[in-house]
């Protein structure tokens, strides 16, 4: 990839985090604000006690802290869908970053006011002030430097869960970070997204130092701010509030209408970066118009999520999976997602660094391979093959570590899919997945020891849509389009691992 | 001015009670300062934070400027909006001053009266007028922490003066100041209560504070008033414990087996009188003086005297009723195998 190829994702990704983060830090300030304030005014001896308020308040606010942000983004789905209409892309990503920074900074808001000087609460209940009066000015402008430090925090730890917006096709930097360097290998730009977090979490860190210590340092008032009267502080800081604001609201809006331009023609396709990804971008860029179609691509770093939204109506097609993955998601969720054409296999392979042969493999040597259900069952059927161990009798496609009879006295290591060619140096030999295989830069049908056969192949990727779809004038087109010869051509040219299995998939 | 009546105050902790407030019946005259001393701990903050209802007492009533204010609060720890306008005709300033550090000192001064809702206009002329009745109008756009403690009080005396007050509460305003600033803002204290016929009510563990501003005082022990009174009649009481801290007098009170200690105390007009050549003349005896000290207290002019008579207390009976006839206050501190009809115990003092 080329500099002029990576400034624009890099661009877009800097926008989608300063969107993300911004909106869901404005969200956690207002709500984190009262639920902080509450959780001190209802405790005891203070002027709203409450023991079941503040016990209700805290658990439900330990509850929000204790959930890790992807299980709570991915469990969010519905919720996110009924509040806003969707569960993907920006928006689907700002809700649970949202949820997740309000009891975050609620916690942060309760420390800080809690710190406020009992005697100033006593003094303003002294002089005929009631609650609200302490509340507002005496424990919020009191606690304010505090405040603004405890969302500096906020905000660096929404540009980290951020991170993990891909999954649900949010975007934003540490979603090209994974998107483009860690799936498809780009070096380069896993450096210039790492570097431009870096520098994003440093400015908001400088910021939010410059105000507390402009806040606390009442005593010296170098500070220009502060020397400013009243009236121009203020002034500045609604100008500012509603530039940040209307700029947020502008920009998401123009990101997010992007996906849901509306015309009847439009096909959103879900994918996974490589090469499913890819490969909708060059239909979509290159063979849609001439046909009279519109297609717009959702990637997503998850592989939950494609077919969730697919099912809720996000998403009209999604191409990321194999027919076995598809029955299995379908039965878990009780959806019914059925898959149109077959457009490629991408063999599973054993690859080494230390032998050149199979035969060469054998009792003692270490093999890695991938521990999700269909991929290790995967990778069984291809040791099975090999003659390398033996499976039970009748062991179906999802076959496990408990189905093999004789494992020839090798040592399995199951790990995560992506991380298998990264264990070749380490181990004797490794089952790796074609995509995988080609983003660590090897080339299936030179390096791997032997391949899965394409033919009678289980592990098609397919187009799948909901049923009711099947048979939509435009999903057929978007179906020929994928199994034409000039989307072959640059499969093999760019994927020369993928191998193109057309035609329709029952 | 302030009654309290009956006024109880047991904290309820998970393990034990603390009854900080037993039955204290308080009364405080208008225009008057009145000095509450006592040990740590022995209630007197509990006391003034009850006054304004800061602290809702158990039981009893407190009754300011003729408003029954335990009727006005309700039972819970939030305070309705008729007691709140009732605090806001009470001062109140605080040992560490309590302002708001993120404010100027005049808005500090404002706060009050922003919550009495006063215009902005309004709000900066009075407080601008209150800081330089305190003597700090040059430092209104400085910041709390830019002044020093006693600039501070004097903004919290400030403070607590907007809402026009008839009443002031002090908790130990001048423990955390230096003696030189506590003259200062004592002084200030008794001008404002004299200006602006201010009734001020004070807690204090130093006798000193009592003897420079207060016109009355109670004695606080263990949740209780043991003693209260004006100053005069408290110096005049035999057996005053308060009176015996204002004034305590050196020499030791047991004397010699055969001799009787006698301490009078001069008040007003009784000062200025040779009472004591008088008695050495008159009845031809040596009177030793163990000890003497001559004050000012509540402004009037206040001597003690500790003398030593020869013979036990019978053969001394006459002298001692002459002393008497003179209108003196006489009290028998030690007369070997004597009558003690007082206990003379030190220890207020914190
Ligand atoms: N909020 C409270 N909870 C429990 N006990 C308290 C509380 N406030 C005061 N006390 C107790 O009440 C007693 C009187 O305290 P206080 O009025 O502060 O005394 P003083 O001001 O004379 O030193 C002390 O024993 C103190 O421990
Ligand atoms: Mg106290």
């Amino acid at each position: 990839m080329n500099w002029s190829e990576i400034r624009p994702e890099l661009l877009t990704g800097l926008y989608e985090t300063v969107a993300m983060v911004g909106w869901a830090s404005l969200i956690a300030v207002i709500g984190g604000v009262p639920l902080g304030v509450l959780l001190v005014l209802t405790d005891r001896g203070r002027p709203l006690q409450n023991a079941l308020i503040n016990k209700v308040i805290g658990f439900v606010v330990n509850v929000g802290r204790s959930l890790p942000f992807i299980i709570l983004m991915l469990a969010l789905t519905a919720f996110t869908r009924a509040l806003t209409g969707t569960s993907i892309g920006l928006t689907g990503a700002i809700v649970p970053l949202a949820i997740s920074a309000i009891p975050f900074f609620a916690r942060l808001v309760e420390t800080a006011v809690r710190e406020v000087d009992g005697g100033l609460v006593e003094a303003v209940q002294a002089m005929g002030g009631s609650t609200r009066t302490v509340v507002f000015k005496a424990l919020l402008p009191q606690a304010l430097p505090s405040l603004v430090a405890g969302l500096t925090t906020t905000v660096v730890a929404l540009i980290g869960y951020s991170a993990m917006a891909g999954a649900v096709g949010g975007g934003g930097l540490g979603d090209v970070a994974i998107r483009y360097g860690y799936q498809r290998y780009e070096g380069g730009v896993m450096l210039a997204t790492v570097v431009l977090l870096v520098v994003l979490v440093n400015v908001v860190q400088l910021i939010g130092d410059f105000f507390v210590r402009t806040l606390s340092d009442r005593t010296t008032r170098s500070a220009a701010w502060l020397r400013a009267p009243r009236r121009t502080r203020t002034t500045v800081t609604a100008v500012a509030s509603v530039g940040l604001v209307g700029a947020l609201t502008a920009g998401t809006l123009g990101l997010t209408s992007e996906g849901d331009a509306g015309s009847d023609e439009t096909i959103t396709v879900a994918a996974t970066p490589t090469p499913h990804g890819d490969i909708v971008k060059f239909v979509a860029d290159n063979l849609a118009k001439d046909a009279g179609l519109k297609v717009e691509v959702k990637e997503f770093t998850d592989y939950v999520k494609p077919n969730e939204a697919l099912a809720n109506g996000d998403v009209d097609a999604n191409f990321f999976q194999h027919v076995p993955f598809l029955d299995d998601f379908n039965k878990k969720k009780h959806t019914d997602l059925v898959p149109t054409v077959g457009i490629l296999v991408e063999p599973i392979g054993i690859y080494s660094k230390s032998v050149d042969d199979v035969s060469a493999l054998g009792s003692g040597d270490t093999i890695a391979l991938p521990n999700d259900t269909t991929n290790e069952g995967r990778a069984l059927h291809l040791l099975d093959d090999q003659g390398l161990i033996k499976l039970k009798k009748g062991t179906g496609l999802d076959a496990s570590l408990n189905d093999i009879a004789d494992d020839g006295g090798l040592t399995l290591k199951p790990l995560e899919a992506a991380q298998t060619p990264r264990a070749l140096e380490d181990v004797d030999a490794a089952i790796v997945n074609g995509n995988y295989a080609i983003g660590a830069g090897l080339t299936p049908k030179k390096d791997a020891l032997v391949l899965e056969k394409a033919k009678g192949n289980p592990y098609i990727n397919i187009l799948a849509v909901k049923k009711e779809d099947r048979d939509d004038p435009a999903i057929k087109k978007l179906g020929q389009l994928l199994n034409s010869d000039a989307t072959k051509k640059f499969m093999e040219k760019k994927f020369p691992s993928s191998i193109p299995v057309f035609g329709p998939v029952k | 001015m302030i009654t309290t009546k009956g006024l109880t105050k047991v904290y309820r902790t998970r393990d034990r009670e603390v009854t900080a407030l037993d039955g204290v019946d308080l009364h405080v005259r208008e225009g008057e300062v009145h000095g509450v001393v006592g040990q740590s701990g022995a209630g007197k903050s509990t006391l003034i934070r009850a006054v304004n209802l800061l602290e809702v007492p158990t039981s009893g009533t407190v009754t300011v400027d003729g408003t029954d204010l335990t009727a006005l609060a309700g039972n819970g720890k939030r305070a309705g909006a008729e007691l709140r306008k009732a605090r806001a005709r009470i001062g109140m300033v605080f040992q560490h001053f309590n302002l708001l550090s993120a404010r100027t000192v005049q808005d500090n001064v404002e706060l009050p009266l922003e919550i009495l809702g006063h215009s902005g206009a309004e709000r900066s002329r009075k407080a601008l007028e209150l800081l330089d009745l305190v003597g700090l109008a040059d430092k209104a756009k400085a910041y709390p922490a830019q002044l020093s403690g006693g600039q501070k009080q004097r903004v919290g005396i400030a403070r607590a003066l907007a809402g026009d007050p008839k009443v002031l509460l002090s908790d130990e305003a001048t423990s955390a100041l230096d003696p030189e600033t506590t003259r200062s803002i004592l002084q200030l204290l008794r001008d404002l209560n004299r200006d602006l016929g201010l009734t001020v009510l004070l807690i204090t563990h130093e006798m000193d504070v009592v003897k420079a501003v207060c016109d009355s005082a109670s004695l606080m022990k263990n949740g209780k008033i043991t003693e209260s009174g004006a100053l005069s009649d408290l110096l005049a009481t035999p057996g005053s414990e308060i009176a015996a801290e204002l004034f305590p007098l050196t020499g030791d009170p047991l004397g010699a087996p055969d001799r009787t200690v006698v301490d009078i105390t001069f008040l007003g007009e009784n000062t200025g009188q040779p009472v004591i050549s008088h008695l050495a003349r008159t009845y031809n005896i040596d009177v030793s003086i163990l000890g003497a000290a001559m004050d000012t207290v509540g402004g009037k002019q206040v001597g003690r005297m500790r003398i030593e008579l020869p013979g036990p207390y019978e053969e001394n009976v006459v002298p001692i009723g002459f002393l008497r006839e003179q209108g003196l206050q006489i009290e028998i501190v030690g007369a070997a195998d004597a009558v003690k009809d007082t206990q003379l115990v030190a220890g207020v003092a914190q």
